[in-house]
């Protein structure tokens, strides 16, 4: 993959501190958005292994505070957010991320291994105090993700960033670095107008590419149903499948259990469309 | 009554709130609703359909951008209520509390978060319900005595589950009464995943229903699509449990 300088249109509800001049980014650092229990975390970690599989080096990230990247990339759950230690408390000021340590050496540092050679970013894990006790955590996070476009030996890299539900950490500035979001959406109307708001955003402040994949559908019937609640057709569908609940309830991934089942199929067809979306980015 | 209906994303939260009040209204009670997750919805459960939930959003949206006429800004929970607010079928009042676009703004007008119109707005004589946004973050940002009661939603799912378990002890942990509300229970071993985490809890068990989730495929209110369905009855049911607690 080339790195590629790719003009940004001047965001309006981009926060303050982000830069705003063209960065260059990976072609293959992608968002994966939707409402909650659409799928995004089973589609982000069996997306992520086939890509390493098919030869990239994959960086996953999940930067939901209740996590659940781990179960579909295959990974125990780390006990702490190993990105704490990658965090200061300057005697003025918030939390932030070391200083001295870039994006690069946080993935070779403080990420989690998975298998197949992919490396697991997890922004942490909120207990019953919310995120402030995590957030060293979460500001080192932010560091790290809003700083990826400076280091260059990631832009070879494939990205793929489960994104937690909804618009707001979209709006918020949690995923700068995706170039292209998977919009996964359900066949029901809060997951539809969910997958109309992210994609607006997508598309419009962030200047992204989106791909719409129709999720858990039983027949064309269904895939035609998201697309008419959507009101645009999508790209891509992935099955209903009792694998993914099976795999759930033993908490292992879904494409370490059953290889071939027909969601890890379909995610192998996602993944030659982003594949093909990246080149022609490039 | 302050009662706020809390859970993961896709547990049911927008659907077991929508038609809690939509009850709540037949019987007779004065039903004030807060959309409070940045990610609005409650409209399509309240009956408003997918269109008018999303303009219903879109004041809000108006708002914050013409934030220099200091004029159209209202001052008081009571005003925003008064002039942001849309009636929704059997009377119920329904307010979105924040932007989509702008979630961490925070404002409503004013300042005026989702978290503060929820914890400061007097019940008085109505039965304020909030349907918060998924996890617990607002959960942490309560105070003691802020809210009556928190639904706590869980679908039979592990993830479901243990975001459950966290909201019913942030709640606990704020002297906030706990009613789990265990959704989509299509059989005994359902109920025995969620019973084994949150049995120390009150549980009302809504079944698996074709007809919640039908409305769901079409953006219609399942109490408009057949009000005698069992998981309809079961929501219905809840709300006439929640009136009968004392405040």
């Amino acid at each position: 993959m080339t790195p590629v300088a790719v003009p940004v249109p001047k965001p309006a509800l981009w926060p303050v501190d982000m830069p705003l001049e063209p960065r260059p980014r990976g072609a293959l650092w992608i968002g994966v958005a939707g409402k909650g229990g659409a799928g995004k975390s089973v589609l982000s970690g069996t997306l992520a292994r086939v890509l390493a599989q098919r030869g990239h080096q994959v960086l996953a990230i999940d930067s939901d505070p209740m996590p659940g990247l781990a179960h579909s990339l295959g990974v125990p759950e780390p006990e702490a957010p190993r990105l704490m230690h990658a965090a200061e408390k300057p005697e003025q000021g918030p939390w932030r991320l070391r200083t001295g340590i870039g994006p690069m050496t946080v993935v070779r540092r403080y990420t989690t291994p998975a298998p197949d050679g992919v490396r697991m970013l997890q922004l942490g894990k909120a207990g019953t105090d919310g995120l402030n006790p995590v957030n060293g955590a979460v500001n080192a996070f932010l560091g790290t993700v809003r700083r990826m476009h400076e280091a260059p030996a990631l832009y070879g890299w494939a990205v793929v960033g489960d994104l937690p539900a909804g618009p707001r950490q979209l709006a918020a500035g949690f995923s700068p670095y995706a170039r292209i979001y998977v919009v996964v959406v359900e066949p029901t109307s809060q997951s539809a107008m969910t997958g109309r708001r992210v994609a607006r955003i997508a598309r419009g402040p962030l200047g992204a590419d989106v791909i719409f994949v129709a999720s858990k559908v039983a027949g064309a019937e269904e895939r035609r149903r998201v697309e008419r609640l959507l009101g645009e057709p999508v790209e891509c569908e992935i099955p209903r499948d009792q694998a993914v609940r099976d795999a759930e309830k033993r908490r292992v991934a879904v494409i370490d259990a059953a290889p071939d089942a027909p969601v890890a199929r379909a995610v192998r067809q996602l993944a030659d469309i982003i594949e093909q979306r990246g080149v022609q980015s490039s | 009554m302050k009662i706020a209906v809390s859970g993961k994303g896709g547990a049911g939260k927008t659907t077991i709130s929508g038609t809690i009040a939509r009850a709540l209204a037949r019987s007779g009670h004065d039903v004030m609703a807060i959309d409070a997750d940045v990610n609005p919805m409650l409209g399509i459960s309240l009956g408003l359909g997918m269109d008018g939930t999303e303009r219903l959003a879109g004041i809000r949206q108006e708002l914050s951008e013409s934030r220099a006429d200091d004029a159209i800004h209202e001052h008081t929970v009571e005003g925003l209520i008064e002039r942001f607010g849309e009636d929704a079928p059997d009377g119920v009042r329904v307010v979105v509390a924040s932007r989509v676009d702008m979630p961490d703004h925070g404002c409503l007008c004013c300042g005026v978060s989702a978290d503060r119109l929820l914890r400061d707005m007097e019940a008085g004589g109505r039965t304020v319900l909030g349907d918060l946004e998924a996890g617990i973050g607002v959960l942490t940002r309560m105070e003691h005595g802020s809210l009556d009661v928190v639904l706590v939603v869980a679908n039979p799912t592990p993830k479901a589950i243990e975001v459950a378990r966290r909201a019913a002890e942030t709640a606990v942990a704020r002297d906030i009464r706990v009613l789990v509300v265990a959704n989509r229970v299509a059989g005994d071993e359902d109920l025995e995943a969620i019973r084994e985490v949150l049995g120390e809890y009150d549980i009302a068990i809504v079944p698996e229903d074709p007809v919640i989730a039908g409305a769901d495929a079409e953006g219609l209110a399942p109490i408009d699509v057949d009000d005698t369905s069992p998981g309809v009855r079961a929501i219905i049911a809840i709300g006439e449990r929640l009136t009968a607690l004392p405040v």
